[in-house]
């Protein structure tokens, strides 16, 4: 049982630095959009760029969902111990 | 409708397949993409799956191709943030922006790195050559690397609050734990030659320690940075 906790927690751990590094990736690749965006000389570029920024924005919302989930588990997992 | 009656349009044993998104309700039946209720083998009819938009390739447009057939009258309401919360993301957005802008962690890094390196090299010429020139300049400039140590270590848990929420990983510790024992060895070894200035050629265990400790500072420094790089360049 303890083991098991032991096991998961450095899973949990090692996810949660996964998530952590990918969160600002996700935020300038948005930025990044976001200036394309205002470079774009089509109106087909732009929506283009456009919905690429909002599927980053998409992607930042759900890995801070997931690091919360994350750490709410191991914060939990750790008071046990 | 309701949360719980959406529940049974599933899309499986010839039931019609809705789905939710953003209070309304959508018949998918007809869609291929919805075949048996499962699309993409990952989202489920009969659900709510406002949420799962950000997973898809596509944006909400596609809801224009299928049938409407009604409203979800116990929706989720919208996440309201509290007016204080809202405002603590707003300081630390304008921060986060500053940061980018002028990246004060990667321009400050570099003087202490250099420095305790050059440190190194010439207490290291001294030592083969006894020429006292080079044990000077290996003090002073370990003066210098332990006074730009703190601004780099000052940016580095700036960077980490506005771009990683303080949150504590083996990395984080590596470099948090190893940028402390950098600025004691560092102090104290500014200490000794400033207390004992004959310390570089007076034999003995204080000898042998403020060397190993010139010596020690460079491999320190390089494993804080190593696990600095790992945070740019993840594997
Ligand atoms: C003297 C001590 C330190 C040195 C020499 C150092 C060195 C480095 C290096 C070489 C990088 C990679 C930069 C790049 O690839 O552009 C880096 C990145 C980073 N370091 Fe440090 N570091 C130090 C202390 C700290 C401390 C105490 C923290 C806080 C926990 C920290 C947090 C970070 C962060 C968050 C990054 C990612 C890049 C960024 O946000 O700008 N560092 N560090």
């Amino acid at each position: 049982m303890v083991k098991a906790n032991k096991a998961r927690i450095s899973e949990l751990e090692e996810m949660i630095q996964i998530v952590l590094l990918a969160i600002p990736r996700e935020i300038s690749a948005r930025e990044f959009y976001l200036s394309a965006v205002a470079k774009a000389t089509s109106d087909a570029s732009r929506t283009m760029f456009l919905n690429l920024a909002e599927q980053e924005k998409g992607h930042e919302i759900w890995l801070r969902k997931i690091l919360n989930d994350l750490k709410t588990e191991l914060g939990g997992l750790k008071s046990k111990n | 409708m309701k949360k719980d009656d959406l529940k049974e349009y599933t899309g499986k044993d010839g039931k019609p397949a809705y789905i939710a998104y953003k209070g309304k309700v959508y018949d998918v039946s007809k869609s291929k993409l919805w075949a048996n209720g499962i699309h993409m083998a990952n989202h489920k009819a009969g659900q709510d799956l406002t949420a799962n938009i950000v997973m898809a390739p596509h944006g909400e447009d596609v809801l224009k191709r299928v049938t409407l057939v009604g409203e979800l009258e116990d929706k989720e309401p919208d996440l309201q943030i509290p007016p204080d919360i809202q405002l603590q993301v707003n300081i630390k957005e304008k921060y986060r922006q500053l940061y980018k802008k002028f990246h004060p962690h990667p321009v400050l890094i570099h003087n202490p790195m250099g420095l305790f390196v050059f440190s190194a090299l010439m207490q290291a010429i001294y030592i083969l050559s006894k020429d006292v020139s080079f044990e000077r300049a290996a003090f002073y400039s370990t003066i210098f690397a332990t006074l730009t140590t703190f601004p780099a270590i000052l940016s580095g848990l700036f960077s980490w609050w506005v771009n990683y929420e303080t949150t504590f990983t083996k990395i984080f510790k590596a470099k948090i734990i190893f940028s402390a024992i950098l600025c004691v060895t560092s102090i104290i070894v500014c200490l000794l030659r400033t207390l004992i200035p004959n310390i570089y050629i007076e034999e003995g265990l204080l000898n042998i320690i403020y060397n190993s400790l010139i010596f020690l500072n460079v491999g320190f420094i390089s494993y804080v940075a190593y696990n600095g790089g790992k945070i740019t360049w993840p594997s």
